[in-house]
């Protein structure tokens, strides 16, 4: 009895112990079934660990006109899976769900003007002031950054008034700091934008302003060669203006899933804000690592081949 | 009776609780740090740092030049120990430095070098990761503090950091380190068999004392270090921003054919 007594006290001390502290309880169903992460020590909803990307095959985006046979070619990338080439409504199987949830009809809520600069932007891939920024390891910018691409896993880390986001895709990272500071200055453009973040419950809600106007919002791989941009689901050249305002919301659905929505407004561009949704992040395996994405260094033939213009060779730029 | 059991039970287990922090003791003691420390006990090294030298141009010694500050040698010993071989391939990298140097094609700078080019960089600490975040060209590390070893042989830019701590002082094992990078503005370099060994010592809440040990069979005749100091900035709401060189360099160098 006074060994059963004892062990319990010893149970309690050891959970109070600083190198328990980070193992937190084991997470118990709310009160609605809803999830409830464990917490960190400081209290914050525990989103840490290694992530891989979700929801690859689902379209990010409804074609306006079904697209012709496609070309073969692409820079090698590998299309979007399932519906990256058309999408909705060929062979009958009805509208598949994509991650814009809002407007309901699933397009991007182009301006006229931006719809022809967007159709500008695909029919000239070949050219360097329109490649996508991707092909010249510029950074993802936001939300693309989270969107599923072959190359990009993630790590979340957590301290005391931060959440710390580590991408594999051209080593970026995002440091979302909780403490309620205001943005930047305007006159500072941030190719990630300028994240400002604070916990809803169990949602971690980041805005982000202070982007700048080069990089595009969706996308995870080249727009296949010859389809016009009106037959695109795969989000290519979904291009901002610096006035692009990101809220992202991160959710843990359970404890190996992170549901993400995005809501974009940019009114230079869009004719009303629109929304993202769909479970970005899944639990890696225990041993995942992310590994380094150098993709500039060594690659001195990406620009050339994809838009014709050459990089001095005599400065050996590209590398190795 | 009963309950001196269960107190005797309760003493010993409090006593486990103390052994792991009685283990760092010797080490703890001999320590002059006196800020904030994480809940696992550690120096608290959350926030960002940046070192103030002129390492950055030249490791060693060397007069002004136009963009240049003068400035006295980083490297314990003054000079860098190279074989003469390595000694001649410094001066043609000298000559050559302003096309030649890793840096003018933004390629990611390696280790040490990273630590002290003029940007500065956060460090995000918890029990298993020590990452740094570095301002130029956002470059990141991973240091694993988690007694995991290296993974098998790979090339890497920023090699493969495996980090431990003797008492106070974060030790990172750096290895798989490639042989395209430099250590400074000034020509300065290694191989592909170079092995760093950083200590980072914190010496209060805002310094920390950084040293790096270079060896490198094929380049250096010696195992050689150099010594720096990383400053806290603690300028009111400063952050990382951003410098992508990559943009910069493409705009500079692609012509049309």
């Amino acid at each position: 009895m006074g060994t059963v007594a004892g062990l319990v006290a010893a149970i309690v001390l050891l959970s109070l112990a600083p190198g328990f502290a980070g193992q937190a309880p084991a997470a118990r169903p709310g009160a609605a079934g809803v999830y409830v992460p464990p917490r960190t020590p400081d209290g914050q909803p525990d989103m840490q660990g290694m992530w891989l990307p979700g929801g690859e095959g689902l379209p990010m985006e409804r074609a306006s006109i079904v697209a012709p046979a496609p070309a073969a070619g692409g820079d090698g990338a590998p299309a979007p899976a399932g519906g990256g080439r058309g999408g909705g409504g060929r062979g009958g199987a009805g509208p598949r769900p994509t991650m814009i949830v809002d407007p309901p009809d699933g397009k991007v809520p182009f301006q006229p003007w931006a719809l022809a600069r967007r159709a500008e932007i695909i029919d000239n891939q070949d050219k360097f002031e329109f490649v996508d920024p991707r092909v010249r390891c510029l950074p993802a910018g936001v939300p693309r950054v989270n969107l599923p691409i072959v190359f990009n896993t993630y790590q979340i880390l957590q301290t005391p008034g931060h959440v710390v986001f580590l991408y594999e895709w051209s080593h970026l990272y995002r440091d979302i700091p909780l403490d309620g500071r205001p943005h930047v200055d305007p006159k500072i453009r941030l190719w990630m934008g300028d994240p400002r973040g604070h916990w809803e419950g169990n949602t971690l809600v980041v805005d982000s302003t202070n982007f700048t106007d080069k990089t595009h919002l969706l996308g995870n791989g080249a727009p296949p060669v010859g389809v016009p941009a009106g037959a695109l689901t795969g989000g290519q050249g979904v291009f901002h203006s610096e006035a692009l305002h990101v809220v992202e919301r991160f959710t843990m659905a359970n404890a190996n899933t992170i549901a993400y929505e995005a809501t974009l407004e940019d009114p230079k561009v869009f004719t009303r804000p629109f929304k993202i949704a769909w479970n970005a992040f899944q639990r890696a395996p225990k041993d995942h690592q992310l590994y380094e994405y150098a993709c500039f260094e060594g690659d001195h033939d990406t620009v050339r081949r994809m838009t014709g213009v050459d990089i001095d060779p005599s400065l050996n730029v590209g590398g190795r | 009776m009963r309950n001196g059991v269960s107190a005797a039970i309760i003493v010993i287990a409090a006593s486990w609780l103390v052994i792991p922090i009685a283990a760092q003791a010797p080490a703890t003691a001999a320590s002059a740090y006196r800020g904030a420390r994480t809940p696992d006990g550690k120096p608290n090294l959350n926030g960002i740092w940046q070192t103030f030298s002129t390492a950055h141009w030249n490791l060693e010694a060397h007069t002004a030049d136009d963009g240049v500050p003068a400035g006295q040698s980083v490297v314990e010993g003054n000079d860098i120990p190279y074989q003469p071989a390595a000694l001649a391939q410094r001066r043609a990298n000298f000559e050559k430095r302003t096309t030649a140097d890793p840096l003018t094609k933004c390629h990611l700078p390696g280790v040490p070098r990273v630590t002290y080019i003029p940007f500065p960089f956060q460090i995000v600490q918890t029990p298993k990761y020590v990452s740094m975040l570095y301002e130029y060209s956002n470059v990141t590390r991973i240091i694993y503090t988690d007694g995991s070893p290296h993974p098998p042989p790979l090339d890497l830019w920023m090699g493969d950091s495996r980090g431990r701590w003797e008492g106070d002082t974060l030790v990172v094992d750096v290895t798989q380190l490639n042989e395209l990078t430099w250590l400074d503005m000034a020509g300065n370099f290694h191989s592909d068999a170079l092995h760093v060994t950083e200590r980072y010592t914190p010496v209060d809440a805002d310094h920390i004392r950084y040293e790096a040990t270079l060896e490198d069979p094929k380049v250096f005749t010696r195992p050689w270090k150099l010594n720096l100091l990383l400053y806290r900035r603690l300028e009111q709401n400063l952050q990382i921003l951003d410098y992508v060189c990559v943009d910069f360099i493409q705009r500079k160098y692609v012509t049309s054919k």
